[in-house]
């Protein structure tokens, strides 16, 4: 069920992001290529398979094989209006109760500098391994 | 009797130290379960000087058949001192109840947005919406919220350590302490920085849970860089004042994960818990104390009657 030291479900996860960051319908070939390095072509498809599966995504033929994009869902749109008003809710006054665990909190001007750095220095990195 | 209080302040002036020097996980655990040690044990010595000379009111004293005269003499407790404990004991035991009140409202919101949010996949909602964004809600076993704005912002990798950094969240209940630590605030104001600290550690703890399971922890932290830059640079383009409650929380959490593996400090931790069964002694002693007084001004009372 783990793939790679992932959790549970972890993969699915990743898979559904991927295509909606891409925001086109993608092959498992394409999967692949964006998830990149240490994954099956196998366990790939069996994800996508599975999503397909659970109605969260729809395939198109592609060529020999599939296209996959997320499940038009009719209440997509409901549940950006949902997502938005509650957490406007969550978050009003200074009465929160901590229900809501964002990922990242508002950046000052200054740590904007210091972590736009630390990716430039990530990228300087990278580039001295490639040569 | 001034023990709890004296442990408060302490607690208080020393969080953000220990937060720093502590492993997250044990920070919140520690710290949270002290917290709620100490709240209960202050609100106790607060409601007993308040007893103490309450207790001394004649009416008082005749309806529970005790010596107000026995009672009052040798008191650890002034006068003046007793009565503002106990109007202070009944405020901050209102203020922790409005506070329960308030993280119970905000729960069922909570379960009740899951609900409508419609169909997830192993717990993950993604919403249509050009505001990068990316939050835990728990409730129904929890669901993980992110905006298509914010997985376009990030690389394959650093979705997978976002991702992760949620999951821990729900996984390991992470609002139920900073719900508890902030309850305990409520009761006790001299532990406000303390929950301030828990709350700050537990996104090191989801931090660290996905370092462990990315593998890497420099990844974990350029994915707090490009999330962070991405959701500030929207939200400047939208409303182009300065932003609200800015902290150096994102900056400090990638120095944190570059800094390597955080130590086990086991001595401090110790330490902590030593000064917990300090507290927890010192109730005991007022306590017995207490029972003691009462009984000695219950049979001056019998033998005059």
């Amino acid at each position: 069920m783990t793939v790679n030291g992932r959790r549970r479900g972890a993969l699915e996860q990743e898979v559904l992001s991927s295509l909606a960051a891409a925001g086109r319908p993608l092959t498992v070939a394409d999967v692949l290529a964006d998830l990149g390095h240490g994954l099956a072509y196998t366990t790939v498809l069996t994800a996508l398979t599975r999503l397909h599966a659970k109605g969260a995504l729809r395939r198109e033929p592609s060529g020999r094989a599939f296209a996959y994009s997320l499940a038009d869902d009719p209440t997509a749109m409901g549940a950006s209006i949902t997502a938005r008003r509650m957490a406007r809710l969550l978050e009003a006054g200074h009465d929160r109760a901590g229900v809501l665990a964002r990922f990242v909190a508002d950046l000052s001007p200054e740590d904007e500098r210091l972590l736009a750095g630390l990716l430039a220095d990530g990228r300087a990195r990278d580039g001295e391994l490639e040569q | 009797m001034v023990v709890p209080l004296a442990v408060s302040a302490l607690l208080g002036a020393t969080a953000p130290w220990l937060g720093r020097r502590l492993p997250p996980a044990t920070t919140v655990r520690l710290l949270t379960v002290a917290m709620v040690g100490v709240a209960l044990a202050s609100g106790f010595v607060l409601a007993v000087a308040g007893t103490l000379v309450v207790g001394q009111i004649p009416v008082v004293a005749a309806e529970g058949r005790w010596s107000a005269r026995a009672l009052a003499s040798g008191l650890p407790v002034p006068l003046a001192v007793g009565g503002v404990a106990a109007v202070a004991v009944a405020g901050l035991l209102l203020a922790a109840l409005r506070r329960a009140a308030l993280v119970g409202r905000d729960l069922v919101r909570a379960a009740r947005t899951c609900r409508r949010l419609g169909p997830d996949v192993d717990g993950l909602v993604v919403i249509e919406d050009d505001d990068p964004d990316a939050y835990a809600l728990p409730g129904l076993g929890g669901r993980v919220v992110v905006s298509t704005a914010m997985l376009r912002a990030l690389p394959a990798a650093e979705r997978r350590a976002l991702l992760a950094h949620e999951a821990a969240h729900l996984a390991h209940r992470h609002h139920l302490w900073v719900q508890a630590a902030s309850v305990a605030a409520a009761a006790n104001p001299l532990l406000g920085p303390v929950a301030r600290t828990v709350a700050t550690a537990v996104e090191r703890w989801a931090d660290e849970v996905a370092a462990a399971e990315v593998d890497d922890r420099a990844l974990v932290a350029r994915a707090l860089a490009r999330a962070g830059l991405a959701r500030t640079g929207a939200r400047r383009r939208s409303r182009p004042l300065a932003l609200a409650g800015a902290d150096h929380a994102v900056a400090d959490r990638a120095r944190a994960l570059l800094a390597g593996p955080p130590p086990r400090r086991r001595a401090l931790a110790g330490a902590l818990a030593a000064l917990l069964l300090v507290v927890a002694t010192a109730v005991l002693v007022t306590g017995v104390d207490t029972e003691t007084r009462f009984e000695a001004a219950e049979s001056v009372y019998a033998a005059g009657h």
